[in-house]
């Protein structure tokens, strides 16, 4: 269920004083701050917005460029690189996946994910009669990105207490927020509903393969979602964002 | 309350006379409750929106406000205007307003607004097309609150400022005269082009005529030095050893070669790199830094400009955050215990 209404935006940072007080009174004063000044813009990783020439830009892009040019930009971080195997869906869910820290483990389950789906869709594909070969999708980045565009609800629940009574309202969820359902989804489904010996690559594999073609536990949780969201449709106009 | 006592009378009132028969026991019956009974969720309206009658009720209420003082004042309520209000006060109040609220917010600006608006609606009327000079976003910026505050002498809330920047905005939209023109440029402020900052360092040359390029970088505790040679096969050398050995991890690995795939100079180079301090993460990112600015003497200003863009120059800055006393970490606070 989603959290309540939308907070008010941060504050800028704070000096000292503040934080010995933040120290003292943590939930008076704001916490969300950071390193960079707030004038930093986030950077541009992608290599094909650079190596368009001027003359195609349009207008508008060249604005963009000529404000760019006098606004300081943040440090790309380390997971991200302008190589054509990085991939931002494929790094959040990296880091979703991954567990006190341990990145070194968390990517290479990832990869070992991505080569059984590989494998699995080779032997279907090498099995198959040569008119069904052209259907079957060997890829297993578009067959990642395609079962998570699957999985996304569509409109989720939020609780608001109206009269002392707590009503579930259906509400319609931002693009970020669908991502982040369905990454958590796959990845609860993973943990919990799986054998003891059954390793987790081959389990995220099957759920992803089964989520590709709109099938599994997964898309049977959204569905649920999208019912209950129908069923309390008469509480909809209780929502006031 | 005694709408609804009213009401019970009457019903036992209504009931008796209607009954035929002998005394019967007279039940009190309301036929509904209260207002105090239902209270009515003021908050769950969401706040006060402005709808046209609000608005026309606003100025309802302005205009018999300013016939009040003009009856006041003695003078004639039909023909009395903004600077006779402004005189009125000024005559009623000479220490002038004190209470924040009674004061009109950001009255010069608002007044520009409304004269760009007149001139631009004079224009419609003329029939001529509404010109709109491009003004050049990019090299300048709006004061901050700290310097508004300065020139104003005066305290601000975030709130405020906000709204302050945001009526400038709008005024730079619309067309204006040469007088709103001064009096945006009071509040803006010229900013230089980022990239004309750092010095770049011209192409050294050793024994063998091959080109190189030294640089240093950091990230949070390492100190990374990088020499990047020309004419090369893409070899790396971190500390003596070879990255392959160096660096088991493929993200670092990745991250070392990511200033020369975005340059398209993958096996041209080769780099010879001294690292220490830090953790296998940081001592990458170190020398992704150095052998960006390094990378910077071989290739020209545009490249150097998208480098900026990309995120490969700027110096990370964030570091560990302190534990704080009464915390057990930075943000984890200790288990809440109830007793």
């Amino acid at each position: 269920m989603l959290p309540a209404r939308p907070k008010a935006p941060p504050r800028p940072r704070e000096s000292r004083a503040g934080r010995r007080l933040r120290a003292w009174l943590p939930r008076l004063t704001q916490v969300r701050w950071s390193r960079y000044n707030p004038s930093f813009v986030e950077p541009e990783v992608n290599r094909e917005l650079y190596q368009k020439p001027w003359e195609e830009l349009s207008e508008e892009e060249k604005k963009k460029f000529e404000l760019k040019a006098v606004q300081p930009v943040k440090a790309a971080p380390p997971s991200v690189s302008s190589s054509v195997f990085s991939d931002p869906m494929v790094s959040k869910f990296t880091n979703m996946m991954m567990k006190g820290g341990n990145k070194v483990l968390a990517r290479s389950l990832m990869s070992q994910t991505l080569e059984a789906i590989k494998r699995k869709q080779l032997e279907k594909y090498h099995k198959a009669p040569e008119d069904e070969k052209d259907t079957i999708e060997c890829n297993p980045y578009v067959i990642f990105h395609q079962a998570l565009k699957n999985c996304q609800p569509i409109i989720g629940l939020s609780s608001i207490t109206k009269g002392g009574k707590t009503y579930q309202v259906p509400v319609p969820l931002k693009d970020s927020r669908k991502r982040f359902l369905a990454m958590k989804w796959l990845i609860t489904e993973c943990r919990e509903n799986k054998n003891r010996r059954m390793l987790m690559p081959e389990k995220l594999s099957l759920e992803l393969l089964q989520a590709f073609n709109n099938e599994g536990p997964i898309i049977k949780k959204k569905h649920t979602l999208h019912k209950m969201a129908e069923a309390n449709r008469a509480y909809a106009h209780f929502r006031w964002w | 309350m005694a709408a609804a006592v009213g009401r019970v009378l009457r019903l036992g009132g209504r009931w008796s006379a209607a009954a035929p028969g002998g005394p019967r026991a007279q039940t009190l019956r309301l036929i509904y409750t209260t207002t105090a009974v239902q209270r009515k969720n003021v908050g769950a309206s969401g706040p006060e929106k402005y709808t046209e009658e609000f608005i026309k009720k606003q100025i309802e209420e302005f205009n018999l406000g300013k016939r009040h003082l003009a009856n006041m004042m003695g003078e004639d309520p039909e023909t009395f205007t903004q600077e006779d209000i402004d005189r009125a006060i000024a005559y009623l109040f000479p220490s002038g307003l004190f209470d924040r609220q009674a004061r009109p917010m950001m009255k010069e600006t608002y007044e520009k607004l409304l004269n760009a608006q007149k001139y631009q609606d004079q224009l419609t009327a003329q029939d001529l097309p509404p010109q709109k000079e491009e003004r050049n976003l990019a090299g300048s910026r709006w004061l901050t609150k700290i310097e508004l505050e300065e020139m104003l002498l005066e305290k601000l809330s975030d709130d405020d400022y906000s709204r302050f920047i945001r009526l400038l905005e709008k005024l730079m939209t619309l067309p204006c005269g040469d007088i709103e023109e001064k009096y945006i440029q009071k509040f803006s402020k010229e900013v230089p082009v980022q990239s004309e900052k750092a010095v770049i360092e011209p192409l050294k040359y050793d024994e063998q005529g091959v080109a190189f390029s030294t640089s240093e970088g950091t990230r949070k505790t390492s100190r990374a030095t990088v020499v990047v040679y020309d004419n090369g096969t893409g070899k790396i050398t971190v500390n003596g050893i070879d990255v392959l050995h160096y660096f088991p991890v493929l993200q670092d690995r990745e991250q070392l070669l990511f200033p020369f795939q975005f340059l398209d100079r993958v096996g041209k180079h080769d780099m010879v790199c001294t690292v220490s301090g830090g953790g296998r993460s940081s001592q990458a990112g170190a020398i992704r830094l150095a052998s960006a600015k390094a990378l910077r003497s071989f290739v020209t200003e545009k490249e150097t400009e998208f480098m900026r863009q990309a995120g490969l120059l700027t110096v990370d800055p964030r570091v560990k955050e302190r534990k704080k006393p009464g915390q057990e970490g930075a943000r984890r606070k200790f288990t809440w215990k109830k007793r």
